[in-house]
């Protein structure tokens, strides 16, 4: 497999914005890619586009024909909230494998124009436990509580995530949310599922982002600083979850030491994390995953400041899920946005400084039995 | 009136009984994993030779949550859980607790189930399983 470099990225604001289609979003996110990669659309030979909730099929086209760029290889994919991971990994194998020297990876959702606007992810009718009334925030509530229990977390440390989250997102002109919260206004925000709060959730955001990748050999032509693709891994979730400890995925850990196993390195060595905060506690679970600190270590390593801006593993810089916002499909490539400009040193006030290795996270979609349906992660070197 | 038709929520999960419901489950003929709702094959050797298994009516909360947003069958509030049967299957579940009686779920807490109407749609009953406290 050949190195593969990310030379542009480009994203639309994201927020709520139902009088913007989805395809002028995915157009102003590839448009910015391109210009940022130095790349004009007919060089571009191949493209993969992620989106979950569409009434118009082959979206990666009608982004695409928005920005000149016809008659080559376009991938539509689908992996819920995976979505843009696997659209970037798709990208990243056609390069690896020599098939192409350079291609985009797209990620778009308008939440606020799909069919679920306003609501909860809603079940299938083969999901027993949708039709008995778990919900997103639910399954998390569930978890939150267990870890209270085992290892003593409290709501005060849960709210903790969110402030953190919001006080990054006030520094990224692309954020849903520019908010500082307290502890308290966390805490006092509407129950959800107890003990999880309003402000505790992600909310329904529209957005798009893009990526463009380059084989290493030809990334210099383009970029002053490619920045390398170390990992990406993609991972359909284990059944077994249900018997074991469900505050550790098995399936995040797993890739996550497939990803360092690949990049030949250790969670000691990452300057900078983008992982998925659906929901505040989530964040806590999935530091000790990623293996940033031992199993039931998650709190303290919050506590310590570790994870804030100015921290020595700063985690959701450009403010998450939870105040940046979730168009689930364009998350995962919105994360390589804000990692690879944070290796470029390029985000201002968010800057982590000297950052040099990066890690991505995201879960995607639920599937009875499975923990999850998709893990996806990434790391990226300078 | 004529009385609504019932169904299960999910076919070959409960049976009712004189001395209360029972889940049924199955078990690999092969390893022994056990699995709720039943599975075809078993996840774990892939052998295809599976024998049905009456779970155990009481098992312990794993964890729950209070649900304060309706989900797409129950308006808030309503508790939701995880209980694990000392077969080692671990199985979500309604609670049936009184709004009142939240603060005395505990986890790690007897649990018994219970077969019940869940909801009611134009012409039909929903019949299924909760968890409730054990006395």
């Amino acid at each position: 497999m050949r190195e593969v470099a990310v030379i542009g990225v480009g994203q639309s604001v994201f927020g709520k914005l139902p009088e913007r289609s989805p395809f002028e979003l995915g157009q102003e996110a590839v448009m910015a890619a391109l210009k940022d990669a130095n790349v004009s659309p007919e060089e571009i030979p191949v493209g993969y586009c992620s989106r979950l909730y569409f009434d118009t099929a082959v979206s990666g086209q009608n982004i695409l024909a928005r920005v000149g760029i016809h008659n080559i290889e376009v991938v539509n994919v689908e992996n819920a909230c995976a979505g843009g991971s696997t659209s970037f990994r798709g990208v990243w194998k056609d390069i690896a494998s020599g098939l192409y020297d350079i291609g985009i990876a797209i990620g778009v959702e308008s939440m606020t124009t799909s069919p679920i606007a306003h609501k909860m992810i809603p079940p299938g009718k083969e999901d027993l436990e949708g039709q008995l009334g778990i919900t997103m925030p639910a399954i998390f509530s569930i978890l939150a509580n267990r870890y209270m229990e085992q290892y003593g977390a409290t709501v005060e440390d849960f709210a903790q995530v969110s402030v953190k989250n919001h006080h990054h997102g006030c520094l990224n002109p692309y954020s849903q949310y520019k908010k500082e919260f307290t502890v308290e206004e966390v805490l006092n925000s509407r129950m959800i599922a107890d003990p999880i709060t309003l402000l505790e959730c992600c909310p329904n955001t529209d957005g798009a982002a893009a990526a463009v990748l380059c084989s290493m050999d030809r990334a210099r032509r383009y970029a002053s600083t490619p920045i390398k693709v170390a990992a990406t891994v993609l991972l359909s979730g284990d059944y077994k979850h249900l018997n074991d400890d469900m505050l550790f995925s098995v399936l995040g850990s797993k890739a996550a030491k497939m990803a360092y196993e690949m990049a030949g390195i250790g969670p000691e060595d990452l300057d900078v994390v983008d992982l998925h905060d659906a929901f505040a506690p989530e964040e806590i679970f999935r530091y000790e995953e990623l293996g940033l600190c031992p199993r039931g270590e998650g709190v303290r390593l919050l506590n310590s400041g570790a994870t804030a801006l100015g921290g020595s593993i700063p985690v959701n810089t450009g403010g998450g899920l939870l105040s940046l916002g979730h168009p689930l499909s364009a998350s995962g490539i919105r994360q390589i946005v804000e990692l690879a400009l944070q290796l470029r040193g390029q985000v201002g006030a968010r800057q982590v400084p000297n950052a040099k290795v990066a890690l991505a996270h995201m879960l995607g979609g639920s599937v009875p039995s499975l923990d999850a349906g998709a893990c996806g992660i990434e790391i990226l070197t300078t | 009136m004529a009385e609504k038709v019932k169904f299960p929520v999910w076919e070959g999960t409960f049976i009712e009984t004189p001395e209360g419901g029972i889940l049924v489950g199955n078990k690999c003929k092969a390893c022994g994993q056990v699995f709720f709702p039943k599975a075809r094959i078993c996840f774990d050797c892939f052998n295809e030779d599976m024998e049905e298994l009456l779970l155990s009516r009481r098992g312990k909360l794993y964890s729950y949550a209070i649900g304060r947003m309706a989900s797409l069958h129950f308006q808030p509030p309503y508790a939701l859980g995880y209980i694990d049967l000392p077969e080692g299957v671990r199985i979500f579940a309604p609670l049936k607790v009184e709004e009142s009686e939240y603060e005395q779920l505990k986890i790690g807490m007897d649990m018994e189930v219970v077969i019940e109407k869940l909801w009611e749609e134009a012409d039909k009953e929903i019949i299924g399983y909760k968890f409730k406290p054990a006395i």
